[in-house]
């Protein structure tokens, strides 16, 4: 028996269940494909933060940016709990290089209009307690935020299934079959569902439904982790960075071979807590492939980085560490839109840590694509061959 | 009906994990994910078998997954992990 679908969402993350809501909202009939659970790859195993600071200044920050406007109304509109807050969020300086790294960063961010400034140590510490005397100042902006990642996947996906999209969970995709140029339909292990639309918004594993249709993609795993400590009264402001960690996300070539741990770890303060007290110290980023492991080196890295700049975390204690693996592009951007060469074939993936702070921008722009073929915003650059990788696509369709 | 706590760290009843199930959850971690039941202090040593009881209604108990376990083992001073490196 063939199910038909008049579009294909495949991914379970903050990602797809966004691309799900947005569709059916706007009457398409959608059927979400997750190969395990909701939540179960990045999307539940990342911090809270909805950071708009951490944004290259340029298209990445723009869309940063319209995706906190949607967020605002978001719990109400999905009427579920998200856990979301307008908490703000500061990046720590800790010594004169920095500063003048992040004064440019910030001269750029404020061009493009994000509301941010450069607070001296007095000022930062009056945001945030417990800050180590070093310190020489941070950046602040008000706009940054928090979220569940969990509660946001699972409210998008309940709130897709009530406006009649299908959520098929514990479902794999086995193949995507496409003829003249055009695709057919998925083949699941639960068999086949005819479409002429899929979304591919499978994030790390994106590469494995490119391959079904002979494309190559160059989305890398890289690997963060977090250590989680027991419910504590309010401590942290909000979102809390370092200046390292937005060095270590854009220039990964400064961290090749160095000799010092913190910096071949690529480790960069994050600090947040959740609604319940529990405070999440991240993070690091590695390329070492799919793999979801801890490990004891950069654990204790990661604390004893995050206690050089919070002393007053070391009364806590932790209770729990955890790994994800974030879908890194070359450039920093993720690959959205349609894919040349294959009609019907759109890709929502590649987004590396900034998933969570994109996922309803990402929604609103893949739905507005398959509805009326343009988005408010010019998303040439996030094209998916933009890598010249789609070349074979010809050959297999 | 008296509430029966299944979770206590984080007070998590049987008719939230219940609920977690009817939503689609057929892992351990699909109802932490859901409910927060195993993400307190104790990690789950206290509800993960009545959890995993209640999934096997619904699932192959062979086929339920157990939690992956994390680092550390209980609860520890973050001081201590970061002074035990310089000894």
């Amino acid at each position: 028996m063939k199910k038909t679908a008049e579009i294909v969402v495949i991914g379970g993350g903050v990602i797809g269940t966004s691309i799900a809501y947005f569709l059916s909202k706007r009457g398409k009939k959608v059927v979400l494909v997750e190969r395990e659970d909701l939540a179960s790859g990045s999307s539940g195993a990342c911090d809270i933060d909805i950071i708009l600071q951490s944004k290259n200044p340029g298209i990445h920050l723009k869309l940063a940016m319209a995706s906190a406007e949607l967020y605002k109304s978001l719990s109400q509109e999905l009427d579920f709990d998200i856990e979301y807050e307008n908490t703000g969020g500061m990046i720590l300086i800790e010594d004169e290089e920095q500063l003048k790294v992040m004064k440019e960063f910030v001269k750029k961010q404020k061009a493009i209009g994000l509301q941010v400034d450069l607070l001296d140590f007095k000022e930062a510490s009056k945001l945030q307690k417990g800050l180590a005397p070093h310190l020489v100042g941070a950046t602040y902006s008000p706009q940054d935020a928090h979220v569940n990642p969990m509660s946001l996947c699972i409210g998008f996906a309940q709130a897709a299934a009530k406006l009649g999209a299908e959520i098929s969970l514990d479902t794999a995709i086995v193949d995507i079959k496409t003829a003249k140029g055009r695709v057919k339909s998925v083949v699941t292990n639960r068999g086949e569902i005819e479409t002429e639309t899929v979304v591919n918004a499978a994030g790390v594993f994106a590469p494995e439904i490119c391959a079904m249709v002979g494309m190559s993609v160059p989305i890398k795993p890289r690997r963060g982790q977090i250590i989680v400590t027991e419910p504590v009264p309010k401590l942290v402001m909000g979102d809390v960075l370092c200046a390292k960690y937005i060095v270590a996300k854009y220039n990964p070539k400064l961290l090749e071979g160095s000799d010092d741990p913190e910096t071949r770890l690529g480790v960069g303060l994050s600090l947040s807590q959740t609604r319940n007290g529990n405070i999440l110290i991240g993070g690091c980023r590695e390329f070492v492939g799919y793999n979801w492991s801890t490990t004891y080196e950069a654990l204790t890295t990661i604390l004893k980085h995050a206690t050089r700049l919070v002393p007053a975390l070391k009364e806590i204690h932790a209770i729990r560490s955890f790994a994800g693996l974030r879908p890194y592009t070359p450039d920093g951007l993720p690959l959205l839109g349609p894919v040349e060469g294959i009609e019907g074939f759109i890709m929502a993936a590649g987004h590396e840590g900034d998933g969570i702070a994109l996922s309803p921008i990402t929604g609103k722009i893949i739905s507005d694509i398959i509805l009326e073929g343009k988005t408010f915003i010019d998303i040439a650059p996030l094209s998916p061959g933009r890598f010249g990788n789609t070349e074979k696509i010809k050959a297999v369709s | 009906m008296k509430e029966e706590y299944i979770c206590r760290c984080e007070e998590i009843t049987r008719e939230e994990i219940e609920k977690a199930i009817a939503d689609g959850a057929t892992t351990l971690s699909g109802i932490k994910k859901r409910t927060r039941a195993g993400m307190g202090l104790c990690q789950g040593r206290t509800c993960r078998r009545l959890i995993t009881q209640m999934l096997s209604k619904v699932k192959d108990p062979a086929e339920i997954t157990p939690p992956t376990s994390r680092p550390p083992v209980r609860a520890i001073k973050i001081g201590e992990i970061v002074e035990g490196e310089d000894d």
